[in-house]
């Protein structure tokens, strides 16, 4: 019975230890003519590494962003479950050369474990037909990464360095959790401190992250709004993270 | 995919240095219109465009227009079968296009 226990317990602290992502994971990142013209985007709202899902609501908003033209997708999207839970798919057809921002706006999601609401501003990068125009977009999303590092067509091992901000500026010393999307589950943390890595951005926003290896890796910034969100009548923090998910490719030889 | 298999030999004899050079085309009607750009974003101030059929047999060529823009009828009989659109600037910067049916009878709203 004790080792039951503490088992039950070891699985609650590594669920509540662990960070919330909101995440949009396309089929494909760096879609060649050869690809096809069509990509499969899910939704989801997750701890990406442990494989463990959250229900992510309808979303406010979803749009894709394309030569500084902002499209809403929300209409397109359709159920779906991920990592055992609610989530959203879509397909986009990719009509023209360049880079496509996909950006979700959840609703806020109350989070009684940490006594806050969480909102994640969460966007990933798509770059069609060989075309890599307006991969350093920026949405102007309340909070944000903004890629310094073009955000696809990186090896494994590169660097990603992004800006945070949050309402247009920069925030010094923002915190980024840094984690991987253990898709396949086999990956194996060896301290649960390495689940989510957390790294500090600069004095000017900057921050700089080494992925070990190839996949999606999930960087959000968090920061606290500056207006609380009210819950049963009382005023609760609200996470505001800023989501990238960034591709990384295996280094290939023949 | 059964025609980009078909396409896959042309496709094979291209230079393999073609990445200066970003050819896209696309279809509004009858008409085809093919967009070569470097990736600089600067356009190219000549050049020649080939339009061949699935058989790899060349329909025309014609020269690159103002802002790296070319637009031609679409050759009748080509709708359900596609052309493979190749665009030479100088020596190492070409690149080219497949414009499958699918993508044909999307810029036709028939899809």
């Amino acid at each position: 019975m004790k080792t039951l226990m503490t088992a039950a317990a070891l699985a609650a602290f590594a669920t509540t230890a662990t960070a919330h992502y909101g995440m949009i994971i396309p089929s494909d990142n760096m879609v060649s003519q050869e690809d096809g013209r069509s990509i499969d985007l899910t939704l989801s709202f997750s701890h990406p590494f442990e494989g463990v899902g959250m229900v992510l609501e309808m979303p406010e908003a979803f749009t894709v962003t394309h030569g500084g033209e902002t499209t809403d997708l929300l209409d397109t999207l359709e159920d779906t479950q991920v990592m055992d839970h609610a989530g959203f798919a879509t397909e986009y057809r990719l009509e023209r050369p360049g880079t496509h921002v996909f950006a979700l706006t959840p609703q806020p999601y109350w989070e009684p474990e940490e006594d806050a609401f969480i909102t994640h501003f969460t966007k990933t990068y798509v770059s069609a037909y060989g075309d890599d125009e307006g991969w350093d977009a920026e949405l102007g999303l309340k909070t944000e990464i903004v890629p310094l590092s073009k955000p696809f067509a990186l090896w494994e091992g590169n660097l990603f360095q992004g800006i945070v901000k949050l309402d247009g500026e920069p925030v010094p010393y923002a915190e980024v959790e840094v984690e991987y999307y253990n898709e396949d589950g086999s990956a194996v943390a060896p301290s649960d401190l390495m689940i989510t890595q957390t790294i500090k951005a600069d004095a000017d926003g900057v921050f700089s992250y080494a992925v070990p290896t190839a996949g999606w890796w999930g960087f959000a910034a968090l920061n606290t709004a500056a207006e609380p969100m009210q819950h049963d009548g009382e005023d609760k923090a609200h996470e505001l993270g800023a989501v990238i998910w960034v591709h990384f490719e295996p280094w290939a030889t023949e | 995919m059964i025609r980009a298999l078909a396409f896959a030999l042309v496709v094979a004899a291209l230079p393999v240095a073609a990445h200066d050079l970003r050819v896209f085309a696309s279809v509004s009607g009858q008409t085809v219109t093919v967009e070569s750009t470097f990736s600089s974003g600067r356009t190219p101030t000549g050049g020649a465009v080939r339009v061949l059929d699935a058989d790899n047999v060349l329909l025309m060529t014609l020269e690159i227009g103002a802002e790296g823009k070319t637009q031609f009828t679409l050759p009748e009989g080509t709708a359900n079968t596609g052309l493979m659109i190749e665009v030479e600037v100088n020596e190492g910067h070409s690149d080219y296009w497949m414009l499958t049916p699918d993508d044909i009878a999307y810029g036709q709203g028939t899809n």
